[in-house]
């Protein structure tokens, strides 16, 4: 494997030594292009309580590229769809090589906080938080406490 | 139908005769020849159909951009390159970009310096001989960095890598400044001074061409296969363009096979809708069909509609399969879908089955059509053949025969446009405009019908009748166009 650029290296640490808060990185042990990644979920918000794997990689025309970042915890979101992907901008066309990791984890944060029905990824959870959200709230409680809460 | 047996090779092979006007009897286009003797109807074809366009290579495009780039690089006393951004993102219009220039809202900022970069998020020392880029997170000295005339900084190394990938994904004039949010575009200039590698500068330059001629009103690339042509029309309008080097024939607003009456946007709905039912509307493409009255399998070799059984010589239409004296008519009802009118109150099954049948009655239609066009192609063949055997016989000459291929492709082009006049019928409202359009649709295809039978038997048809066939159908054709295109 190429070498580091000094950018992953110099973000790793910085990841590590001002972690931000509710949002844990760690580089794999045998490749530092790939993060294990918890996120809390926030507070006042239906994955209050949980915490949600990711996996985070950096492919290898990072930071021209963005980061490739998924879901593993199932969640009932309406920009999130089964296999974890995520619909967010700056993961696509709006993705500019002077953003990190550290703003992609705290956009995907903020994205938990606030859900985007009108703009959605999994259609059918989207079509029910906007024609009934409290419903679709109570689904995400549950699916918070069955599948973010054990371990 | 079959042609006529050659006795010789050498009558045979179109290369190998040497007549030289010969190769100019065949080279007909269905557009191109108007029957002289009706300058009427040329006029009003011209005026309906045709805009003026020139054929342009990519050095005539090339000369033409340029042109305006220069007048405008002057006018605004800027680079070139960034004039030809600002001609890019105003769709090459220089009045729009002089408005802008006279209200201050054209993003000129040129000579970016030091002073103006902006220092958010920038670590740098006291005497700024160094500056940290944001994107590599290296620490170098200024002389290293670049920015466009929005002043956000960052090292040359990273700008290229930017590029870079940005052209291996296809992107080109869109490639913008990599700050956050910062939508500013980098002008040609910018990024070639930034590029090294010739297969990225080259792919680039080619893509920025292709974005600029996409972005100009009056210029269209040739859909034909490996053209290089560019089409310059001075109006953007839905009319009829032909490539003069691979004689395509295209609509010039949308870049699709020329489509009158139906206009673009109806065009690409039907086309669409046409490829999602394909499996649907598959059983109905069926060459042969058994005879109404003593049911014989009848196979469908020329384009003609008008049918003659060859056992027991009943005269039917091939669409409808009614009695071809029914035809013809005032009564002629055969393109005519007619709803039911009490549709609204049956069943949703029912209704679906209804919205089926209707589509199936339009693109049966439309299908059929099309394949009579390619069937008249080769009836055209066949009739060549014969006539090249009757000059080399010395029974006439080619100028007496040249009314046939006359004929021909004013059949093609009446039953072009009919073609298109079944999606515009499909889409459009229940109503008195629906039946005088059904109504002239009925009669230009009763037309087309005779004329496409009196063509089949060409060698025994009076001269006199085909040509009066060709003037009733051209002028049907166009009372149509007359009455129902919008371009
Ligand atoms: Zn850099
Ligand atoms: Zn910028
Ligand atoms: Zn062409
Ligand atoms: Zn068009
Ligand atoms: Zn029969
Ligand atoms: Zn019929």
């Amino acid at each position: 494997m190429a070498a580091l650029p000094r950018r992953i290296i110099k973000e790793t640490q910085r990841l590590m030594q001002e972690p931000v808060p509710g949002i844990s990185a760690v580089p794999d042990e045998t490749n530092a292009r790939y993060f294990h990644v918890i996120v809390t979920g926030p507070e006042d918000s239906p994955f209050e309580g949980g915490l949600f794997k990711l996996e985070l990689f950096l492919p290898e025309d990072y930071p021209m590229s963005a980061p490739k970042v998924r879901f593993i915890t199932k969640i009932y979101h309406p920009n999130i769809d089964r296999l974890g992907r995520i619909c967010l901008d700056i993961l696509k066309d709006k993705w500019s090589p002077a953003l990190q990791i550290r703003t992609v984890l705290l956009s995907i944060q903020a994205l938990l906080s606030a859900p985007n029905p009108d703009d959605p990824l999994a259609n059918d959870v989207a079509e029910l938080w906007k024609i009934n959200e409290s419903e679709a709230i109570r689904n995400a409680k549950e699916w918070t406490r069955r599948y973010a809460m054990d371990n | 139908m079959s042609g006529m047996e050659c006795n010789s090779d050498m009558e045979c092979s179109d290369s190998d005769c040497g007549d030289a006007n010969y190769e100019d009897y065949y080279s007909n286009q269905i557009w191109d020849s108007v029957p002289d003797n009706d300058i009427d109807s040329n006029q009003q074809l011209r005026e309906l159909e045709i805009t003026a366009f020139d054929c342009l290579r990519v050095e005539d495009v090339e000369r033409l951009l340029n042109e305006n780039v220069e007048l405008l690089s002057s006018n605004l006393k800027i680079t070139p390159s960034l004039a030809k951004l600002f001609l890019y993102e105003n769709k090459w219009s220089l009045q729009d970009i002089l408005m802008k220039y006279k209200d201050d809202t054209l993003k000129i900022t040129t000579d970016v310096t030091m002073n103006s970069l902006k220092f958010t998020d920038i670590s740098c020392n006291d005497h700024l001989t160094e500056l940290n880029c944001l994107v590599c997170f290296s620490l170098l000295s200024l002389e290293k960095f670049n920015a466009l005339n929005c002043g956000h900084f960052f090292c040359k190394d990273c700008w290229c890598i930017h590029f870079e990938t940005q052209i291996a994904q296809g992107i080109s004039t869109g490639i913008s400044c990599m700050a956050k949010d910062c939508t500013n575009l980098a002008p040609e200039d910018f990024v070639l001074s930034n590029v090294t590698k010739p297969a990225l500068r080259e792919r680039y330059q080619l893509f920025v061409f292709r974005d600029y001629v996409k972005s100009h009103p009056q210029l269209r690339f040739c859909p034909g296969p490996n053209c290089q042509v560019i089409i310059r029309s001075k109006e953007l309008k839905a009319k009829r363009v032909i490539c003069s080097i691979c004689k395509t024939e295209f609509c010039f607003r949308c870049g699709m096979d020329y489509h009158a009456p139906t206009d673009c946007n109806t065009i690409k709905k039907w086309l669409t809708k046409c490829a999602d039912d394909s499996e649907t509307a598959n059983y109905i493409s069926a060459h042969t069909k058994d005879c109404p009255k003593c049911h014989i399998c009848i196979e469908k070799n020329g384009g003609c509609n008008h049918m003659q059984c060859y056992n027991c010589k009943h005269e039917f239409c091939w669409m409808c399969l009614g009695d071809w004296k029914t035809h013809g008519s005032e009564y002629y009802e055969c393109s005519r879908y007619k709803e039911n009118p009490n549709i609204a109150h049956e069943s949703v099954h029912a209704q679906a089955r209804e919205a089926l049948k209707k589509y199936l009655h339009y693109y049966e239609r439309w299908e059929n059509h099309s394949k009579s066009l390619k069937l008249e192609e080769q009836t055209l063949e066949e009739i060549k053949l014969r006539i090249h055997k009757k000059v080399m016989d010395a029974s006439g000459t080619w100028i007496d025969w040249q009314h046939l291929f006359e004929a021909a492709s004013l059949l093609a082009r009446c039953r072009y446009t009919l073609q298109y006049t079944y999606p515009y019928a499909y889409y459009m409202e229940s109503g008195s405009r629906k039946e005088l359009f059904e109504y002239q649709q009925a009669q230009l295809e009763a037309e087309i019908e005779n004329l496409s039978w009196k063509i089949e038997r060409a060698e025994t048809t009076d001269r006199g009748d085909l040509e009066n066939q060709m003037d009733i159908a051209e002028k049907r054709r166009i009372t149509l166009l007359k009455d129902f295109l919008n371009v």
